[in-house]
């Protein structure tokens, strides 16, 4: 047959031949019993101990057998594979107990050679894993097996948090890592299509097989980045969670199908901004004073509305900050914070202690500089333009005239990090590790990511030292009562001092779909899928 | 006659938005914040944008500023291309090919990478007016190639016409003959310069619409297009569609113009 002769009939075998990838927006059918959702992009690597991006982090979470896993909804270490475990007095020898009988998903045995080999293996230099420098001195950390089911691990220095790092090493069949293809976690990867999905199967010998976990046959992740078409297909059951949702589709979602999305409350991150501090910074020498003036950064926080940060530019769906710690992280929040009064006048009041003054609608420091300053962000992110936007309002009514600059992320950088070249910036932080020992590097006025005045040689501030004694402090102490203390001290240093001025902690948001059974949605990631054993779909077509 | 319609309207346009522009209390900056996605109303006859802003405010104030650096922009492209044109038809050859070989390499540049790099370039304090008047500098900096290649065609046929040749036989000067020339190019220059205004309307709206054009609180075309980039928008209202409607108006009442200028 000539289709050329036949235009009609070449329309319609065309419109059907694309038919499936234009109409249902999905590159495989559903299993019986399979999960469906998306992930953004392909996993750069399936070997776990190699995981350096979020793709390839979620696929670990699903497959990875861990020794202790860390529960998203407790926000406590828990043992998995692990029977027990004991930390030493001295925190330096950390004892793992293995339950019996454990198998791979290719029905030979988990012993503590394995669980030692995996740990071996993520402290090589040559694995390049991540975790390794988590262990701070990873090269002189040996692992010991008894017997078959104990592992001892000795440490040289004392580790904050030892047992959280053991959820992100999976454990592997010794001498023969398969990227994910032989696991001992819940599920093992059955199949990949590149830039299509990743598809996983159930573990037939996972530990808890004879509880039915875990409760679905699979798990297929679509690499599909479009909230439209990852939305749509949710509420056409095709998928059945959505781990992180934007507010606006949240919003959208909400009215389409107002059963499946869940606010879930504040989440770990945070958004602030802050003003460069640094004394090497190219900026004029009386930008610095105003920005080196407690009470003037105090004045700006006083004056910036966060309700309506939250409400106008997240559409309600974040939370006011005042702190790096949000209270989603049940341990650490200082939930006794005293806070510099916030409004208008009281902001005037600062202004006026710190000595500027108001001559006209202008805002005028000591020496007669009218006040007028730029705001950095980077290009593309809507809620953080709209923040900028509604700042400079806020303050434009303290007579300060504020510029919104939009930057490509590269160009960004580039003066944050090496230039110096910004007065105010205004950015977030995805903290996905309740434990603030992990912002050591935020807080130490040694560290190049101590953002508002970088690598300090000795702390600029009395302040600045009583925080690096604080947060030195609870890397150190073995009690965590003097721990939390320290951590609220800092806390305290921040409300008063504001280097960062936090402005809203963004809500977690999450979709389930009405089949999926088991959920109990999580502010830590993966919010909706922390508890993947239990999920299960019912009732579907 | 479609040309004096088509110019009629976008006067009318221009002095239509430069009266709700200019009217008391009006306020492109200005913030309800009690009254995001506003429907129409009195108030706000195009309803509010997601801060609270009045929409037709806006618009108006983008039209207006779009429309009017655009104008410059390609007045000064065109000034630019009409001079290396120009010069090139009336210099030696070897002159004539590098001036050419100029404007082939600026042909050439990647110039929305030209653009970022220009935009992080500027000092930080920068006033959005001053940002926007830069960024439209740099695309008449950027414009000017394409149409000074027209304008050297242009002028290599005239400098060979009969009449040319009749001047220079009689003994013109360079200078006088140049001054010969420039009246009889008016009818390239004029449509190079309205075939301009479009693409820089739209280079600029491509620009804002990447979060990289004209700064806020300044309104532009590119800053209310992106808003159509998302669906969950779309819901809120009908009037977010205002501003694409009206820029395409706007494109075409000039390629209007533009066609008619050319016949």
């Amino acid at each position: 047959m000539n289709l050329q002769k036949q235009p009609f009939l070449f329309v319609f075998v065309a419109v059907f031949a694309l038919w499936p990838s234009v109409g249902q927006g999905q590159n495989a059918p559903r299993l019986p019993g399979e999960l469906a959702w998306t992930i953004a992009y392909d996993p750069k690597t399936f070997d776990p101990a190699k995981v350096d991006d979020e793709a390839s982090e979620r696929v670990r979470y699903l497959t990875a057998g861990v020794l202790l896993r860390f529960n998203r909804a407790t926000q406590r270490v828990e043992p998995s594979l692990a029977e027990s475990s004991a930390l030493s007095e001295d925190g330096k020898v950390l004892t793992i107990r293995l339950h019996s009988g454990l198998r791979f998903s290719d029905g030979s045995a988990l012993t503590a050679k394995d669980a030692a080999w995996s740990i071996r293996r993520v402290l090589l230099p040559e694995t390049k894993a991540a975790v390794a420098e988590e262990f701070l001195d990873a090269a002189n950390v040996t692992v010991q097996t008894p017997d078959d089911r104990t592992i001892i691990v000795h440490l040289p220095k004392r580790v904050i948090g030892i047992e959280k790092i053991f959820d992100e090493i999976a454990i592997e069949p010794a001498e023969r890592s398969s990227e994910a293809r032989v696991t001992s976690g819940p599920f093992f990867l059955s199949d990949y299509r590149r830039s299509q999905y990743v598809r996983l199967k159930r573990n037939p010998y996972y530990r808890d097989t004879g509880k039915g976990l875990p409760r679905a046959t699979g798990v297929r992740l679509d690499i599909l980045e479009n909230y439209e078409q990852i939305v749509r297909l949710l509420v056409r059951s095709d998928y059945d969670l959505i781990d992180n949702l934007p507010p606006d589709y949240f919003e959208m979602l909400k009215r389409k199908a107002p059963a499946t999305v869940r606010d879930i409350g504040p989440s770990l991150n945070t958004e602030q901004m802050w003003f460069n501090q640094s004394p090497t910074s190219p900026i004029s020498d009386w930008e610095k004073a105003w920005f080196r003036n407690r009470a003037f950064r105090v004045a700006i926080s006083q004056a910036i509305h966060r309700d309506d940060l939250a409400r106008i530019a997240y559409l309600g769906h974040a939370t006011p900050a005042f702190s790096f710690i949000s209270p989603a992280n049940t341990t650490w929040f200082n939930r006794n914070l005293r806070l510099p009064a916030r409004g208008l006048e009281q902001a005037k009041a600062s202004l006026h202690e710190g000595g500027f003054y108001l001559e006209g609608s202008t805002l005028k420091d000591a020496q007669g500089h009218p006040v007028r300053f730029s705001i950095l962000t980077n290009a593309g992110n809507e809620a953080r333009g709209k923040m900028a936007t509604l700042i400079q309002q806020d303050l434009a009514a303290l007579g300060i005239q504020v510029t919104v600059v939009t930057l490509d992320f590269p160009a960004l950088i580039e003066r944050l990090m090496h230039t110096q070249d910004y007065e105010a910036c205004l950015l977030g932080l995805a903290n996905v590790d309740p434990d603030p020992n992990t912002m050591m590097n935020l807080w130490l006025s040694s560290s190049p990511e101590h953002q508002w005045n970088p690598s300090e040689k000795s702390p600029a501030t009395p302040w600045e030292a009583e925080i690096d004694r604080a947060m030195t402090t609870q890397a150190s102490s073995m009690k965590m009562a003097e721990r939390v203390a320290a951590v609220d001290r800092v806390q305290q240093i921040v409300a008063e001092q504001q280097p960062f001025i936090y402005l809203v902690y963004p809500n977690a948001l999450v979709a389930i779909s009405p089949y999926l059974q088991g959920a109990q949605p999580a502010a830590l990631v993966p919010r909706v899928s922390w508890n993947v054993e239990q999920l299960s779909v019912r009732g579907l077509r | 006659m479609r040309q004096s319609l088509s110019l009629v309207l976008l006067l009318a346009l221009i002095i239509s938005a430069g009266a709700v522009l200019f009217r008391p209390g009006s306020s492109y900056v200005h913030q309800d914040r009690d009254a995001l996605f506003a429907q129409a109303s009195p108030v706000h006859p195009a309803g509010t944008d997601g801060m609270g802003r009045d929409r037709l405010v806006r618009v108006s104030a983008a039209l207006l500023l779009s429309l009017a650096g655009a104008t410059i922009a390609s007045a000064l492209s065109t000034a630019a291309a009409a001079a290396v044109g120009i010069l090139s038809a009336s210099s030696p050859g070897v002159i004539g090919s590098l001036t050419l070989l100029v404007c082939d390499a600026f042909l050439a540049l990647p110039w929305m990478f030209l653009l970022m790099m220009v935009r992080s370039a500027i000092p930080l304090t920068t006033s959005p007016l001053a940002s926007a008047v830069i960024t439209f500098l740099v695309l008449a900096a950027l414009g000017w190639p394409a149409c000074a290649r027209a304008v050297y065609r242009g002028t290599r046929q005239l400098r060979h016409s009969d009449w040319m040749l009749y001047a220079a036989a009689s003994g013109l000067k360079s200078n006088q003959i140049v001054r010969a020339l420039a009246p009889n190019l008016l009818p390239l220059l004029l449509p190079q310069f309205l075939v301009s205004l479009p693409a820089f309307i739209i280079a600029e709206a491509n620009l804002g619409a990447l979060g990289l054009g004209i700064a806020e609180p300044l309104p532009s075309w590119g800053g209310m297009l992106a808003e159509l980039g998302n669906s969950a928008t779309l819901l809120e209202t009908r009037w977010v569609y205002l501003p694409v409607a009206l820029l395409v108006l706007v494109l075409l009442l000039l390629e209007a113009i533009t066609a008619e200028a050319q016949r």
